[in-house]
């Protein structure tokens, strides 16, 4: 009897200690399968960017830089390419651009590999570690996930693209640039904006998108008192309190300080630093103070469920990004109606917008064949050939330049934030510049703020501030 | 019987023979490389500041459990995992037991009764969590829907937008997929009761409930105790719900010690601090685990 109890006990406990040991295990499990629901995060943490740095860009292309018949001399090779993603049928990367490769360069044959993200992260690191690293790599501006370019060029693992001939069209490649060198061939774009019912504001009298602050919340109060929902929030997936904090960042922080990000890291701003993101959050907490968004309800919807309620016509807008644009554009229970995208208005009336540079493509310093895939990029690169047609048709992409740009689905939505994109006028997301986490802090203390738990704007710099520091102290 | 020994204490047994020993390596093997080792390596990380990828990282001491003790997050996950635990071990046993005993009664379509209530059991968390959100979703929810259909305001209905019942909320998922497989170990037990017994009641005179309180439960005491902590373990490393349903939130409403273990590690990316977290949470679930189970006991012997 007293050896069952004993078993029984050692039993137990080894139950116990496989709840703690087998959380890495089964979580990935988890993970991978709450990745439904992740997927829309991600889509947003890939978040991609827009400019800010300290640096003055030596990004004055050259053009004749580097040896631009370097594929013609260099006989029979083979060029290896890593990229994260699933592949789809017919997939671009792994199918496609091998076979438009070699139908341009009959010599060059392009191996390109696609792991799922988590995947790709761990294999780059353990590549680039051990010095075999393919010879194109795909990158994230800023410090965006496991593989910013910021952290690798700093590791010295990018070779510069100063001299590449794409350069010319990019108006602002900031986010991209490390350093004085830009290290990631990008030229697509992610939108931060405000999807709005035209019909709606229509039938209340609102005749242009709000050009001010007060406009907007004046347009707000005309909707409410009409008997609309204002806008709709998904606040349950706390990610998407970025979509409106990030637009309005840009306005309010980045306009008068490009360099805000940056300066945090090197302690010269804080995230507690009056007229900076206590201003932020401040307008934005308006909204939910005044009932605009309603926080009894949007702290128990979903994502998903808020895109549903505005296609369904039960709210006049919501802030969500560009990767979102065919949800929003469904037809709902609320029949068909006309939809715009506006980026927040700023207090004084000057617009910028939470426009970020995509995920491009790096080269590997350690690469044998640099310029090789310099000249293989700029060709890709180049605004009009098959290959350019190719990723376009794939719909992912919003370039900022180049042929094709009139049949993007949705483009007439986008086109004035490219427009302030290419007026230098476009900030990235602000996650993008932060140690991961800093964000999570920032939406759980605003969603108890909102939730009427006594946060006030002070705690939430303050925690935010906590744990930026926390975060890039190793 | 025991196995006779030989004169140097060889076993004789023809069946298991000392050799057969061998054949456990291969288990053994696997379950210290896949399942000690790694256990063993958590509490080496803990005083790291491993990030998961870089393998140059340095020891830092007794400092991520400094951090996790000093900001609250410990407190707060072991609190709410606590709580949860209670609603689910308390609701999912009760529910569990009272369901097997009505279908252990003699009762038409009993097969489907049972098939029906093991029914939500068979289905993945990730897809109950999924559907749970839309039941619980205000205004146009499920639930939302009845209350508005009954006079109601159905658009006030927001658990998981509450901080005060967010946590309730999905625990009562969690009952809701589980007391299923309690009640099927419940029903198992009540079937081992023998009839004569009850008979015996019977003539004594005892009526159903006194038949149920003093009869059967005390016959199936140890399966009382083995499903209290199942169900008490399961509670402990509650992790779906929180993670499918609120993400955590409404702030940090809804953090359990698995859920932020979870963070920590791979939003923060700090294996190390997240490995102190686990190291902690061991010996919290262990702590625990070991008082229910001598409390149960105890209990097992008294009935």
């Amino acid at each position: 009897m007293k050896m069952k109890k004993i078993l029984a006990l050692l039993l137990a406990c080894s139950m116990a200690a496989m709840t703690v040991a087998g959380c890495g295990s089964s979580q990935s499990a988890e993970t991978e399968a709450a990745e439904t629901e992740a997927a829309a995060a991600e889509a947003q943490e890939e978040a991609e960017e827009g400019e800010a740095a300290e640096e003055t860009i030596a990004a004055v292309p050259e053009g004749e830089g580097y040896n631009h018949e370097a594929i013609a001399n260099a006989g029979d090779i083979t060029l290896t390419m890593m990229v994260s993603g699933v592949a789809q049928g017919n997939d671009f990367e792994t199918e496609q651009l091998p076979e438009l490769v070699k139908a341009k360069w009959p010599n060059v044959t392009l191996e390109v590999t696609k792991l799922p993200d988590d995947n790709y992260y761990t294999s780059l690191k353990t590549k680039l570690a051990s010095g075999e690293c393919p010879d194109i790599i795909l990158t994230q501006p800023m410090y965006a996930g496991s593989n910013s370019c910021y952290a690798l060029a700093e590791a010295g693992y990018l070779a510069p693209l100063n001299d590449c001939d794409f350069l010319v069209n990019l108006a602002n490649p900031a986010a991209v640039t490390y350093d004085g060198n830009v290290v990631t061939a990008t030229r697509s774009v992610s939108i931060l904006g405000t999807y709005y019912n035209k019909d709606m504001f229509k039938e209340v009298g609102i005749e242009s998108v709000p050009a001010t602050w007060a406009e907007f919340l004046d347009d707000c109060k005309k909707l409410k008192e009409a008997g609309h929902q204002p806008i709709v929030m998904g606040d349950k997936d706390q990610y998407v309190l970025q979509f409106g904090l990030y637009q309005i960042a840009a306005n309010e922080i980045y306009s008068q300080n490009p360099d805000y990000d940056m300066q945090l890291r090197s302690g010269e701003t804080h995230f507690t630093d009056e007229g900076t993101w206590d201003k932020v959050l401040t307008m934005y907490k308006q909204l939910y103070d005044e009932g605009y968004i309603d926080a009894s309800q949007s702290l128990g919807y979903g994502a998903s469920q808020s895109i549903q309620d505005f296609i369904d016509g039960k709210a006049a807008m919501t802030f969500d990004g560009s990767f979102n644009a065919t949800a929003l554009n469904a037809e709902g229970a609320g029949g068909a109606f006309e939809r715009g995208y506006f980026p927040i208005p700023s207090e004084s009336g000057d617009q910028y917008t939470a426009t970020c540079l995509a995920a491009g493509y790096s080269i590997y310093s350690g690469s044998k064949y640099i310029d090789e895939c310099k000249e293989l990029i700029d060709y890709w690169y180049n605004g009009d050939n098959e290959i350019w047609d190719a990723q376009l048709a794939t719909g992912r992409i919003i370039p900022v330049y180049g042929s094709g740009m009139d049949s993007i689905p949705n483009i007439e939505l986008y086109q004035p934030f490219i427009d302030l994109m290419n007026e230098g006028k476009a900030f990235h997301w602000c996650n993008q510049a932060w140690p991961a986490g800093t964000e999570s802090t920032m939406e759980e203390l605003f969603s108890e703020m909102i939730g009427g738990q006594g946060t006030t704007v002070e705690d939430i710099t303050q925690g935010m501030q906590d744990k930026f520091e926390d975060l890039l102290d190793e | 019987m025991k196995p006779k020994k030989t004169k140097n204490g060889g076993n004789t047994s023809l069946v298991f023979r000392n050799r057969m020993y061998v054949f456990l390596i291969p288990a053994l093997a696997f379950f210290l490389v896949l399942w000690i080792y790694p256990v063993l390596q958590l509490f080496y990380y803990s005083i790291t500041n491993f990030n998961g990828i870089n393998y140059d990282f340095d020891f830092v001491g007794l400092k991520n459990y400094q951090k996790i003790f000093e900001n609250g997050t410990l407190v707060n996950s072991i609190r709410n995992t606590l709580l949860y635990a209670c609603v689910t071990v308390v609701l999912s046993n009760l529910i569990g037991l009272a369901v097997a005993i009505a279908l252990n009664t003699k009762i038409r379509m009993k097969g489907f009764f049972r098939t029906a209530s093991y029914f939500p059991a068979l289905f993945s968390a990730i897809v109950v969590g999924f559907i749970w959100s839309y039941v619980y979703m205000p205004t146009s929810g499920m639930i939302a829907n009845l209350v508005t259909l009954f006079g109601g305001n159905g658009a006030a209905f927001n658990p998981l937008g509450n901080y005060r019942i967010a946590l309730f909320a999905i625990a009562i998922v969690e009952v809701w997929k589980g007391f299923g497989s309690t009640m099927i170990i419940y029903l198992a037990g009540l079937q081992t009761v023998d009839e004569s017994v009850l008979e015996a009641g019977r003539i004594d005179g005892c009526n159903e409930w006194q038949l149920t309180k003093f009869v059967k439960l005390p016959m199936i005491a140890s399966t009382i105790t083995i499903n209290i902590i199942l169900s008490v373990i399961n509670g402990l490393k509650a992790f779906d719900y929180a993670f499918i349903m609120t993400n955590g939130g409404p702030g940090k409403s809804t953090k359990t010690l698995m859920f932020q273990i979870y963070e920590i590690a791979f939003t923060d990316q700090k294996m190390g601090r997240a490995s102190a977290f686990s190291v902690v949470s061991f010996f919290v679930i262990i702590a625990i685990t070991i008082v229910m189970l001598i409390i149960m006991n105890k209990r097992e012997v008294e009935l």
